[in-house]
């Protein structure tokens, strides 16, 4: 196996069930090829990492009708998808801005994330070969 | 075609990402060398697997796809220095070389020593197969009378063959570099 150092840097800025699925199917996807992930949630991104809110994410209007084919699809839940890009060691980084706006508190959260600032995101994505933003 | 692997992970049903996420855990129980077989029924799959074995370092062999529409994936799970390998048999041959003897119908033996799975997709044709890790015990299935080219996909594993063979008395023993890795003459799939 070659060393492989390649690293994703992700920033999800927005809080709707596509966007999770947008963010957590690339991220697992990239941690089970061996790549090492940090997300960075802000504004409307930290629902996916809320402790009850991810598990609730709103699809956007008139699209409600996807629920079914997501079923249908047999499309892991949200919760599992966090939990497994979590288990395959993901480094997820609550904004700290953004919660002192909404008044959340580490605890809102799920376990094992850390909350830094846009500059711990930085420093993480500085060396990234593959950035990405939601 | 019937393959054996040493492990099979069951991704039926499942979406993306989740065949490949399953993988990659399956992947840890096997011993570098061994195969595993990957069952999948999203379309996605065959790219996605080829795709993560390519940055992951393992082998992807091929696919095979079921009348049920079941994708049947197979990997051999690679080591940290597979290609890294000292080569220590000196009396090598180059695929040109066989390739002429091969067109030509000399009468030679090509000994495949992959993986079983690996030999059913991609092999040379009237090449015999015996797995590196089956070779001592079934050396006797071997014709000392003619040349062996014994051949691999790297050329690693033939080379612990040809030294396994001639320190059993063989007398004609050629290690084929590199290997089936970059072999273009004719090949065939093992038959159903």
């Amino acid at each position: 196996m070659e060393n492989n150092n390649t690293r994703v840097a992700i920033i999800a800025a927005n809080g709707g069930m596509f966007d999770a699925y947008k963010v957590f199917n690339i991220a697992t996807a990239a941690a089970a090829s061996d790549k090492e992930v940090g997300i960075f949630f802000t504004f409307e991104g930290l629902n996916l990492i809320h402790k009850e809110a991810h598990k609730n994410l709103p699809l956007p209007e008139g699209k409600e009708h996807f629920q079914e084919g997501f079923e249908k699809a047999n499309v892991p839940g949200i919760s599992d998808l966090l939990e497994m890009a979590q288990e395959m060691g993901v480094k997820m980084i609550g904004c700290q801005m953004t919660m002192d706006v909404m008044n959340l508190e580490k605890d809102d959260f799920v376990d094992g994330i850390e909350v830094g600032g846009a500059a711990s995101f930085i420093e993480f994505a500085k060396d990234a070969d593959i950035s990405l933003t939601f | 075609m019937a393959i054996t692997a040493n492990e099979t992970l069951d991704a039926k049903g499942l979406a993306c990402p989740m065949p490949i996420v399953k993988t990659k855990k399956a992947i840890v129980n096997l011993e570098p060398g061994q195969v595993m077989e990957v069952q999948a029924t999203d379309k996605g799959s065959t790219a996605d697997i080829k795709a993560w074995a390519e940055s992951t370092g393992h082998q992807y062999i091929g696919t095979l796809e079921e009348d049920d529409g079941v994708l049947k994936h197979y990997l051999r799970k690679a080591s940290d220095d597979e290609a890294k390998e000292e080569k220590k048999f000196n009396d090598v041959t180059d695929l040109e070389t066989l390739r002429q003897k091969v067109n030509s119908q000399e009468a030679i033996t090509i000994l495949d020593v992959r993986e079983e799975a690996e030999y059913a997709f991609h092999h040379i044709p009237g090449a015999i197969n015996i797995p590196l890790g089956e070779l001592d015990d079934r050396m006797d299935e071997i014709n000392d009378d003619k040349e062996i080219n014994v051949i691999c996909r790297t050329g690693s594993r033939s080379d612990l063959a040809s030294q396994k063979l001639s320190d059993k008395g063989f007398k004609n023993v050629k290690n084929v570099v590199p290997g089936m890795s970059d072999w273009d003459g004719p090949t065939e799939k093992s038959n159903d």
